[in-house]
């Protein structure tokens, strides 16, 4: 169901719950696996990346079924419309009343990498074995020790890129902070933030279709986590 | 035109000097040389441990392992757990040149040590019994256990690192 045009300057609802349950899911679970794997804890390290695993998946299913602001199509843009958005950005312009509410082309760009490196992340870490053999990924047994160590190192390189991803994510949001007085954390919180935009408030999906999705993929995680 | 030799022929002591100096050069070479063999040796061991921890893995978290691999499995961990200390030789550790995570309170403090590998031998040799039951509940309580072992030795005496 569509809402009335937002007026200028207002408080809207951009985000669903949803959407911004699985942020948090990803930062809490990014951090526990951190920890886990730095601290040895390998039983919670496995633990946690099945949960990431399954949490980023329902991202990006999300991100072709769910509510308007979290699918891609709403909010990938070409170069063309980034290097524009990026023009704008450095000439410090506000976005205006055509602006569309949800993510700027610079933060899909972060999106689609920090997706994709956590895909890459977590896939590699199925496959993963440690050096002695003891805690390795669920689908380890398919592949040979030596192939196992390469995929540990692969899990290890990507992570030291999305440690990177990480810093340059925290970067725009203190640039947005403190040079444009956006607050971008406390509406992924809350869901709304203030804006100019004119166009139709956006679309929301029901909350019954995110929890079948999430069934769906914990069913789908459980099942390749007990391949034998 | 008389010949004049290179002054520094002309200067035995610092010819002898340099000779004994290149002696001595040679010989540190040759000391890293067999310390990289030596680390490079035990890093083959852990290898060895590591592939057949794996392979016995492997086998128990299936619903219907292949005991006879189990079993060659679990002996040969044995085997290796009760090597593991003369894999170590004095001066094999970190601060001497060459690159291992080994940490210098392996010969600090031997006894600790020792103990360490005594209780990685009797995980093994525990696993090595339970094999013989055919229990797949029982391997994984004791895999687990060597798995312990393996990882309370390495925070105390491997030098930090990722997990992998």
């Amino acid at each position: 169901m569509r809402a009335a045009a937002s007026p200028a300057g207002v408080r809207v609802r951009v985000w669903d719950l949803p959407t911004r349950l699985a942020h948090w899911a990803i930062v809490t679970l990014f951090a526990l696996c951190w920890w886990s794997a730095e601290s040895g804890h390998m039983r919670w390290h496995l633990l946690s990346g099945y949960a990431l695993l399954g949490v980023v998946w329902f991202r990006i299913a999300w991100g072709f079924c769910g509510s308007e602001t979290s699918r891609f199509r709403n909010f990938v843009r070409g170069p063309r419309a980034t290097a524009h958005y990026v023009r704008k950005l450095l000439r410090g312009e506000r976005d205006g009343a055509a602006a569309p509410l949800g993510h700027n082309p610079l933060g899909a760009l972060s999106i689609l990498a920090m997706l994709t490196l956590l895909v890459l992340q977590t896939s590699f870490g199925m496959f993963a074995v440690d050096i002695d053999g003891y805690a390795s990924g669920p689908l380890s047994r398919w592949v040979s020790f030596h192939t196992g160590r390469v995929f540990a190192h692969l899990h290890a390189f990507n992570f030291n890129l999305l440690l990177v991803l990480v810093a340059l994510h925290l970067s725009a949001i203190t640039y947005y902070r403190v040079v444009r007085k956006e607050r971008l954390v406390p509406a992924m919180i809350h869901g709304r933030k203030d804006s100019r935009s004119m166009l139709p408030a956006p679309y929301f999906a029901p909350w019954w279709q995110a929890a079948l999705l999430a069934a769906g993929i914990f069913a789908c995680v459980a099942l390749v986590v007990h391949l034998r | 035109m008389r010949f004049r030799p290179p002054r520094r022929l002309t200067r035995p002591m610092h010819a002898l000097a340099i000779s004994a100096l290149l002696a001595v050069s040679a010989g540190a070479h040759a000391g890293t040389a067999s310390l990289q063999q030596i680390v490079h040796a035990r890093q083959e061991h852990f290898h060895m441990l590591g592939r057949t921890a794996k392979s016995l893995r492997d086998q128990i978290v299936r619903s219907h392992p292949d005991w006879t691999v189990v079993s060659d499995d679990a002996h040969r961990l044995q085997q290796l757990a009760a090597q593991l200390p003369s894999w170590f030789p004095a001066g094999s550790g970190q601060g001497h040149g060459v690159k291992t995570r080994a940490r210098a309170l392996i010969w600090r403090d031997p006894r600790a040590f020792a103990r360490a590998a005594h209780a990685l031998f009797s995980r093994a040799r525990d696993l090595s019994r339970a094999a013989a039951t055919h229990d797949r509940r029982t391997m994984l309580l004791e895999f687990r256990a060597l798995g312990h072992a393996c990882g309370s030795c390495h925070s105390r005496f491997r030098a930090h690192g990722s997990w992998w």
